[in-house]
């Protein structure tokens, strides 16, 4: 079921936490929501599930007009970022819970929370209680607990938070195969960009209560809005350079490099102070344009290795290599920007 | 190490000495006074043995021993050397003196008369009868009054008057004839005995268990739920008002009680113009003695259960309340399916401490209806105040009171021990909570 958020406005006292916001999230689809801690990612669930009451603007499930109605009777399933299971109750009447409330015969209920247990494998946890589980257990029923309904909409609250790196890798993938196997609007609240990008069908990425782009992830990641953007999307991060455009190019004060950039641009921004970004998959030895400087940092990723090489004025470009072994700390090296891959940004941050 | 743990039990000493002086030492005094007759008559502190009227009318009812109870409180008359003494302080002549010795010495006479009769026939007769009633009065031995340290020692009085005891008669004597408090049963068997007793101890169980219910656990819940339902500032005001009959002086408390409830007080004025008549709500039947008596209490006692039922309300993770509505439960599903069974463990730990608490507190009914209209609100606690420690007769029945104490002292470590097997039982079968 699509949602929608018109002008939705939410303030705590005097703060408003969330100005003006409006977001669509498709039928069927994971929409991310992406953003540092702080911006309003769990405010914004919180709104869309009932649990707050909103300040301003309208909700719609499908076309149907929710801002006031309650909780209980949105038919939203939740994974909150604690899993806030019921400790007092065993796994079978947890996820049986909603039902139990609605109540359906006994017989139906066991029936349904065998089905969903089977769907996110713990058929063989059902007598167990919540604080006799592991975190990725607990993170399965309260998944279960949140898709026994059949919810219009599934909400997910920094769900992998409290995993460990390996249990955060597959249940990255179970959740994901469970909303395209249910066919579920989702939200995924996050700060992993990771998280997001390899979940999500799209990613809205907030940041001070307002979204700054709504894309698919590789979009969004290749065409950033803004630097802010490109800065939180890849890992390892993109590196910035500050310069000039002069005579249809990029320059870099402390070395005098060139860098040749889209002569639209390079029109349009004469003379102007611009900053460059550059993914570390875009600054190779073998590169275009070579910019010396010297590594002060390696960082072995196993497969890849990380480079950080430091410009005379302090300034870093990071490099990803697969495989360079000859690479030692404090050598000078003259490496190349792939200059067609470049980002540019102006003054206030906006790509050109 | 060992240094270390002689180091630990020399800072636990006073600890220890403070714990058996004032916990263990009255429950074992309590214990101790039960089994015995101390009451006002018999002193806290060694008796005698005396013989006197009350001691005498015990030996005629208890031992049949009528006869030998009026001898022993007659005087007799014995010529003794100390006698003999006696007389020469008087002023007897010593002719006369030695003339008793050596004809009548150890002669024994049951009455005043028959020793004159004696001393008038002397060959050294005294000169006057005044002289003679003054001999006559050395020679005069009585047993009545005199506190006698042992048993034997009376006999040995006795006997040395001529009267001769069977060993049935000694032991009866000895019995009857001490004064001060002895080791019984008795206050048991009377306890068992008496009416009153059982309507005591059912009214203890209403009260205790009715203000329990009704307030100390039941309102409770109630107030910590509303409470909790309520934004933070009116919350908290409510939370402070009913903590003000905890804190208010007991004496003052129910004074207002009283005000409430007298017969010009501001219930009878309320409903005169309804055209009932004025009354003292408080004492004019065991239905509404009972319902003050409940309120007052239980107005005092629901702010603890209160207090811990809300703290433990709050204890309870806010995502578990979000995740119950989004689930769909309403206020009441809530109350019921999250509240309640997180609640479990101070609903019985509230049940258990009050219950104790209810059953030893009398003050508040003293205060109010000092058991009345006629017993009908009289619990245990407060019968066994007012035999041991109030009675206007002024006859304190300590062992009587403490006897009555030492059935709460077995009721509530009875209790306690059922509870404590609760709650070790939780500590048993409760894992881990998960960290929210
Ligand atoms: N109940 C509340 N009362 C007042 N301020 C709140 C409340 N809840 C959140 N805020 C504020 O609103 C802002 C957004 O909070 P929110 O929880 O939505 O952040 P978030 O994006 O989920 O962050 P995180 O990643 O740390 O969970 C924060 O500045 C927070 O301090
Ligand atoms: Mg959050």
């Amino acid at each position: 079921m699509r949602i929608l958020l018109e002008n939705f406005t939410k303030k705590f006292g005097d703060l408003t936490v969330i100005d003006n916001m409006n977001l669509e999230v498709r039928d069927g689809e994971m929409l991310a929501l992406l953003g540092g801690s702080g911006c309003g990612k769990s405010t914004t669930l919180f709104a869309i599930c009932g649990i707050h009451r909103i300040d301003g603007g309208r909700i719609l499930f499908g076309d149907r007009d929710v801002t006031h109605t309650t909780s209980q009777e949105r038919n939203v399933g939740v994974v909150f970022q604690s899993f806030a299971l019921y400790p007092h109750m065993t796994v079978e009447q947890n996820i049986g819970f909603p039902l139990r409330l609605r109540k359906e015969p006994k017989e139906q209920i066991a029936r349904k929370v065998g089905e969903m247990a089977e769907m996110v494998h713990i058929e063989e946890l059902l007598q167990r209680r919540p604080g006799e589980l592991s975190g990725g257990q607990q993170q399965r029923v309260a998944l279960a607990r949140a898709l026994i309904r059949r919810p219009s909409v599934l909400l997910l609250d920094e769900p992998l938070a409290n995993l460990d790196a390996a249990l955060r890798l597959e249940m990255r993938s179970e959740i994901r195969r469970i909303q395209q196997e249910t066919g579920i609007t989702a939200i995924l609240v996050t700060h992993d960009q990771v998280e997001a990008m390899s979940m999500a069908d799209r990613i809205a990425i907030m940041d001070a209560g307002k979204i700054l782009q709504i894309a698919e992830p590789r979009e969004m990641y290749e065409n950033p809005v803004s630097d802010y953007v490109a800065r939180f999307l890849g890992s390892p991060p993109i590196s910035f350079l500050e310069g000039r455009i002069e005579d249809s190019a990029f320059v870099e004060p402390s070395t005098g490099t060139r860098i040749p950039v889209d002569p639209e641009i390079a029109a349009s921004h004469a003379g102007r102070a611009v900053r460059l970004g550059i993914r570390p998959e875009h600054f190779q030895p073998d590169g275009e344009v070579p910019i010396p400087g010297r590594i002060s940092f390696i960082e072995i990723q196993g497969r890849e290795t990380l480079f950080d090489v430091e410009l005379p004025d302090g300034t870093v470009i990071r490099s990803i290599q697969s495989a360079n072994e000859e690479a030692r700390v404090g050598q000078e090296v003259c490496w190349g920007i792939n200059a067609k891959k470049i980002m540019i940004f102006d003054e206030n941050g906006l790509k050109i | 190490m060992g240094n270390s743990k002689h180091l630990g039990l020399i800072l636990l000493a006073p600890a220890g000495v403070f714990v058996i002086l004032f916990f263990l030492a009255p429950v074992v005094l309590t214990a101790i006074f039960g089994f015995t007759n101390m009451s006002t008559a018999t002193g806290i502190s060694g008796g005698a043995y005396v013989v006197n009227e009350s001691t005498m009318r015990a030996l005629g009812e208890r031992f049949g021993e009528r006869e030998l109870a009026g001898r022993l409180l007659r005087k007799s008359y014995v010529i003794d050397e100390a006698g003999l003494q006696a007389a020469r302080e008087s002023g007897a002549e010593q002719a006369t003196i030695e003339e008793l010795r050596e004809k009548y010495l150890g002669r024994n006479f049951e009455s005043r008369r028959q020793i004159e009769r004696l001393l008038k026939k002397l060959d050294n007769r005294p000169a006057s009868i005044r002289a003679i009633k003054k001999i006559a009065a050395s020679f005069e031995r009585s047993v009545v009054n005199i506190r006698f340290d042992s048993p034997e020692e009376l006999v040995a009085a006795i006997e040395g008057y001529g009267i001769v005891l069977s060993d049935a008669q000694r032991q009866a004597l000895a019995d009857v004839s001490y004064t001060g408090w002895v080791f019984t049963t008795q206050n048991f068997k009377t306890m068992m005995e008496l009416p009153d007793t059982w309507r005591t101890m059912a009214n203890t169980l209403f009260y205790v268990f009715s203000t329990l219910i009704l307030f100390n656990t039941g309102f409770a819940l109630v107030l910590a739920i509303l409470t909790h339902y309520m934004p933070e500032g009116p919350a908290g005001f409510f939370r402070s008002v009913w903590l003000l009959p905890r804190i208010t002086p007991p004496v003052l408390y129910v004074l207002m009680w009283k005000w409430l409830a007298w017969d010009n007080g501001f219930l009878s004025r309320m409903l005169e113009p309804l055209g009932i008549a004025p009354r003292n709500w408080l004492l004019d039947t065991p239905a509404n003695a009972w319902t003050f008596v409940i309120l007052i209490n239980g107005f005092v006692g629901a702010s603890m259960g209160m207090l811990i039922f809300s703290s433990a309300i709050k204890a309870i993770p806010q995502p578990l309340f979000h995740a119950s509505e989004v689930d769909g439960a309403s206020r009441w599903q809530q109350i019921r399916h999250i509240i309640l069974p997180q609640l479990r463990w101070p609903i019985l730990f509230i049940t258990s401490y009050q219950t104790l608490s209810l059953l030893t507190s009398f003050e508040y009914i003293l205060l109010a209806t000092d058991g009345g209209p006629g017993g009908a609100t009289e619990v245990w606690a407060l019968a066994a105040y007012k035999k041991a420690l109030s009675n206007y007769g002024g006859a304190l029945q300590y062992g009587y009171g403490a006897a009555m104490s030492l059935v709460l002292v077995v009721i509530g470590v009875v209790l306690s021990l059922i509870y404590l097997r609760l709650f070790n039982f939780k500590a048993l079968t409760e894992s881990p909570k998960i960290e929210q």
